[in-house]
């Protein structure tokens, strides 16, 4: 009888990081943010897309990102794993998709949560951080050329639909 | 003459073959006189000799023929038996000497049967075929049948006996010559060659007689003929176009015997008992059987409640084929006796029958169980035979789609009905392959009705041996075969497996049509099939919800039936699933003790002696909920409060609209609160306001009156009618309840008591149905204190009555689903959309799958609600359909 029930559990451990992001689902379901959606991928609730919207008056206004995060058996006391799924030109994400942000590494603290790290997310575009940067062109057309910038920006960016397709 | 020649004639009648006519008498042709022969002369030569023979043959011809020719009219006077001497050499010539016919002659045996068939043709056959050519009256079949045979046995003996007389004594007579020749001393073949003249002579009459007749109309006629005696026999009673035919006489069945036997064998005799005759016999018994079958006779046992099958076989056995070997036996067939094998077949026939007959009316059995006992013992025996259990599937199946599983149907007779469905199959078979197959509709059918589970639910709390409960109960909602089952012992099945016990003797296959994954339901418990419709989950949720409902309405203070209802439902779903519930059952237990302890502790401190507290108590950190005050507005006792604290963890969602309670109230509220934490600890109590039940007292100028079972909400809104602390109304008594010129409107009192303004105005026409408020102008209610004075509004007080009532039908104190999905509609449409934009389109489906795993709480939804919710967010542009059943976010 016990196997049938309902939430399957992998150790204690799983069982309570999955009741943390049902929480916190629950929490961003109840008070959405305009701009920023995410939603997990499957039932075991550990990988998540999300959505963020280009903040206005930055050179990724009315643009939209997708994002995969990725939360590890130790979350939240461990940060997630995120990653830029639509390619972007910014000067803390590389081409992969990695991004460098402090709160995503060592400043990373239990209290933060997965709105408040797309939130993050959401201003850091409007604000790089140009003094620790991955890519270091972007980094100096940011701060010396913004319509080259933003030229590259929009040559790089693909829609979701774009994407889609590409992974078709 | 060959057979070409006869079809011709038979239609264009030539002159040279119409026999009637002799040959003439003509001047013998003696043939030419040969070569050196003396003219004339008595020696004829051998060439001559054939050409006399032909003119001997002639003459004899003639005069035999002549002698021979049937009379035109029927009524003359035979041809006599005594043989003039000339006819009597001319048949010997014919037929024993050298005129025997040679090389294609006709032979004068040939000539007579000819003559026969003509003289039938043109003379008898007109008049028979008067009673052929139309119609024959049912009524009169026995007698068309009995004249037809008088007239052809006349006929034939009429024929037969020149016959007879006449030729017959020569073909013997030739038989014998040539016996002797062959010198074969057998008298047999003499005999042999005379019963062949005579059987060939038969057979040709007996085919002009058998053509004669339409044959259909004959064999018709004869089956129906048939058909009366076997029922006259039996009696049968038997219906013409749906009437009884009454019985005007009572038949004498050795009588109607002895006159069918005579009729059959005089048609044997004049040559109808042919093939037609077998035919029509074969029609005969044939409608016997249905007609048997369908009478009263085999009618459904419904008083002794036993099979009627072996009333059936004996019938079949000692009556059906007696009188089938009876006919045939009359008809001369062969072979006369019916062999065991055919029996054997007739049996399972008629067993057929009288199956499928019943099958026809299983629906009405089965509503009818156990009375109809009978009829499926019947049925019983009827599916050993091949293919039975297809029939009854389908049509039974029919019956069910077309009969019950409709609109029109109430849940409550859709769940009687497949109860007694499950009784009556059991009986039927009691491996349950058939139910499954048959019940499958049906179970699909109450899944889909949204009222199945409250009503299975509901129906298991009440009890059936309690007069009270049934009585109170609203009978449509309420299923009493769901409650006496219930109330059955439950037959535990102890052995799990016996299927592999080598010790069971009786152990045997499962049937042929069962499925793969069937496996002997053990239980025969009817409450077992109810259970199992659904997903176990999905029924307890369900029942906690019903539970929960009943638990806080139910007025026994010791909760004997929901401890027995939960223990019974725990023995057949697992004691793990049903923590909710006994978590509920505690609370409410538990908290008549806490109640009692406060209010001991209330006694002692405040010598206040009016606590009866029962409440519910909070066992997880989470707020608990406390429910239910009843508070009395009366207060020279001072109004008491007793709660219920109920595990808001473990309960249902419950009703939770927030209003101000009356002050006096409130207070109570608070004392009970601190109580309660120095007792708990530091558990904190949140009241449910709208949960509790009141009884208050209420003093008006010229009466006093009672009241009970009231809504916190009622009590609040009257109570508002009193003067409150703060304002400067007239009547000041605390006692007093309403002084006069209290006027309130609905928005006043929404404000004073930040209430919803639905349950404010239900609870005003709670009130003015009681003749407690008056609306003395549109939305402005004032207290009635004199009731004589206000008697003339008994009108509106009637009609507010009626409304209040179905108001209070309608809430309950667990959320409706609707409500449910109402309330939180907006998160399920970010879900959606956080769904859709993050996961790209998706199918309904799996829409509703995602739900169901990341919602918290669970999404108790369908995939119905959840079309509704995206074609809700379709209208305001925030979705768009992609066909399929894919929805997307709308770019």
């Amino acid at each position: 009888m016990a196997l049938s029930s309902g939430a399957r559990t992998n150790g204690s451990g799983g069982a309570t990081v999955a009741q943390r992001l049902q929480k916190e689902l629950m929490d961003i379901m109840m008070k959405p943010t305009p701009g920023i959606t995410a939603f997990p991928d499957d039932e075991n609730m550990s990988r998540w897309t999300a959505t963020i919207d280009g903040p206005s008056s930055t050179p990724y206004e009315n643009l939209v990102f997708k994002l995969s995060m990725e939360f590890g058996p130790t979350y939240p006391y461990a940060p997630p794993t995120v990653l830029f799924k639509t390619p972007i030109y910014h000067p803390n994400v590389d081409f992969s998709g990695r991004i460098c942000l402090d709160i995503l590494k060592d400043k990373w603290s239990a209290v933060y949560n997965i709105g408040t790290v797309l939130l993050s997310l959401q201003s850091l575009l409007g604000e790089p951080n140009n003094s620790s940067p991955l890519n270091g062109q972007a980094a100096d057309l940011w701060d010396k050329d913004m319509d080259e910038f933003k030229r590259l920006v929009l040559a790089r960016h693909k829609t979701p639909e774009e994407l889609d397709a590409a992974d078709l | 003459m060959d057979h070409a020649t006869l079809v011709f004639a038979s239609v264009f009648p030539v002159p040279s073959l119409s026999h009637t006519t002799p040959t003439p008498v003509a001047t013998p042709d003696l043939g030419y006189t040969g070569t050196g022969a003396s003219f004339g002369s008595p020696h004829v030569a051998n060439n001559a000799g054939t050409q006399q023979r032909a003119v001997r043959r002639s003459l004899a011809w003639s005069t035999a023929t002549r002698f021979l020719s049937l009379p035109r009219d029927l009524n003359k006077a035979p041809i006599g038996t005594q043989r003039p001497p000339d006819v009597e050499d001319a048949l010997s010539y014919l037929l024993v000497g050298e005129g025997t016919s040679q090389d294609g002659e006709e032979g004068i045996a040939d000539w007579y049967a000819n003559e026969a068939r003509l003289h039938f043709a043109n003379h008898v056959r007109q008049g028979l075929l008067e009673s052929w050519d139309k119609d024959i009256e049912l009524s009169n079949a026995w007698h068309v049948l009995e004249d037809t045979q008088q007239v052809l046995q006349q006929v034939q003996d009429l024929y037969s006996q020149p016959f007879h007389d006449h030729l017959l004594p020569f073909v013997q007579e030739a038989a014998a010559n040539i016996t002797i020749r062959a010198s074969t001393s057998s008298d047999n073949l003499e005999a042999e060659t005379v019963k062949a003249a005579k059987r060939k002579f038969e057979m040709e009459i007996h085919a002009v007689f058998a053509h004669s007749l339409p044959a259909n109309r004959f064999s018709k006629t004869l089956s129906y003929m048939l058909y009366d005696a076997a029922c006259k026999l039996f009696r049968v009673q038997v219906r013409h176009d749906g009437i009884v035919q009454g019985e005007t006489e009572p038949i004498d069945t050795k009588k109607v015997r002895r006159r069918m036997t005579l009729l059959l064998i005089g048609l044997k005799g004049v040559g109808l008992g042919q093939d037609e005759a077998q035919r029509a016999l074969a029609y005969a018994m044939n409608k016997l059987l249905d007609t048997y079958i369908s009478s009263h006779y085999l009618k459904v046992d419904w008083y002794s409640k036993q099979s009627v099958t072996a009333q059936l076989r004996v019938w079949i056995e000692s009556g059906f084929i007696p009188l089938a070997e009876l006919v045939l036996e009359c008809l001369e067939c062969d072979p006369a006796s019916i062999p065991p094998l055919q029996r054997k077949q007739w049996q399972e026939m008629a067993l057929a029958r009288l199956g499928r007959a019943r099958v026809e009316d299983l629906f009405d059995f089965v509503t009818n169980w156990d009375r109809s006992s009978g009829a499926i013992l019947d049925l019983k025996d009827y599916l050993r035979l091949d293919g039975a259990k297809e029939y009854l599937k389908g049509n039974f199946s029919r019956q069910v789609s077309r009969r019950l599983l409709h609109p029109g149907a109430t849940t409550t007779y859709i769940l009687n009905v497949y109860i007694f469905i499950i009784r009556a199959f059991h009986k039927l078979e009691p491996k349950g392959v058939l139910l499954q197959s048959v019940a499958r509709p049906i179970r699909k059918y109450l899944k889909e009705r949204e009222d199945t589970a409250r009503i299975i639910i509901s129906s298991l709390l009440i009890d059936p041996n309690d007069g009270n409960s049934v009585k109170t109960a609203s009978a449509g909602e309420l299923s009493f075969e769901v409650a006496s089952e219930m109330a059955k012992p439950f037959a535990h099945a102890e052995d799990a497996d016996d299927e592999a016990s080598w010790n069971d003797m009786s152990w045997q296959p499962p049937p042929y049509d069962a499925s793969p994954e069937y496996r002997k339901s053990k239980v025969e418990d009817v409450i077992f099939f109810l259970l199992t419709l659904w997903d176990r989950d999905d029924f307890i949720n369900e029942l906690k919800n019903i539970f929960g409902d009943h638990l806080l309405k139910c007025q026994d203070p010791e909760f004997r039936k929901e401890i027995r209802l939960l223990e019974l439902i725990k023995i057949r779903l697992g004691e793990d699933k049903l923590q909710a519930c006994e978590v509920m059952l505690r609370d409410v237990l538990e908290s008549r003790r806490i109640n009692e302890t406060i209010r001991r502790a209330s006694d002692q401190t405040q010598d206040q002696p009016s606590q009866t507290p029962e409440i519910l108590d909070p066992k997880t950190p989470r707020p608990r909920r406390a429910a239910t005050s009843t508070p009395l507005v009366k207060p020279p006792p001072g109004p008491a409060l007793s709660a219920h604290i109920l595990s808001s963890f473990f309960w249902p969602i419950l009703r939770d609209e927030t209003f101000r309670v009356p002050a006096q109230i409130e207070s109570l509220q608070r004392d009970y609160d601190t109580r309660f934490e120095r007792i708990k600890g530091m558990r904190k109590l949140r009241w449910m306001n709208a949960l509790g039940e009141s009884r208050i007292t209420l003093e008006f100028d010229d009466r006093t009156e009672d009241f009970e079972h009231l809504t916190p909400w009622q009590v609040s809104v009257i109570y508002a009618f009193q003067s409150q602390p703060g304002e400067e109304w007239a009547g000041k008594g605390k006692g007093k309840a309403k002084s006069e010129g209290i006027t309130r409107s609905a928005e006043q009192l929404e404000e004073m008591l930040e209430m919803d303004d639905s349950l404010v105005h239900q609870a005003l026409a709670f009130w003015v149905g009681k003749s407690v408020l008056l609306e003395v102008s549109p939305d402005a209610y004032t207290v009635i204190e004199r009731l004589d004075s206000s008697t003339k509004d008994s009108d509106a007080a009637a009609a507010a009555q009626e409304l209040a009532e179905v108001q209070a039908a309608q809430s309950t104190t667990v959320k409706s689903q609707a409500d449910l999905l109402n309330e939180r509609k907006d998160v399920y449409m970010s879900f959606i959309i956080g769904m859709l934009t993050n996961q790209g389109n998706l199918p309904v489906m799996r829409i509703l799958m995602m739900m169901r795993m990341m919602v918290q709480g669970g999404f108790p939804f369908g995939a119905e609600e959840v079309k509704a919710l995206l074609t809700e967010m379709e209208g305001t542009g925030k979705v768009v359909p992609l066909g399929g059943d894919v929805w997307g976010i709308r770019k």
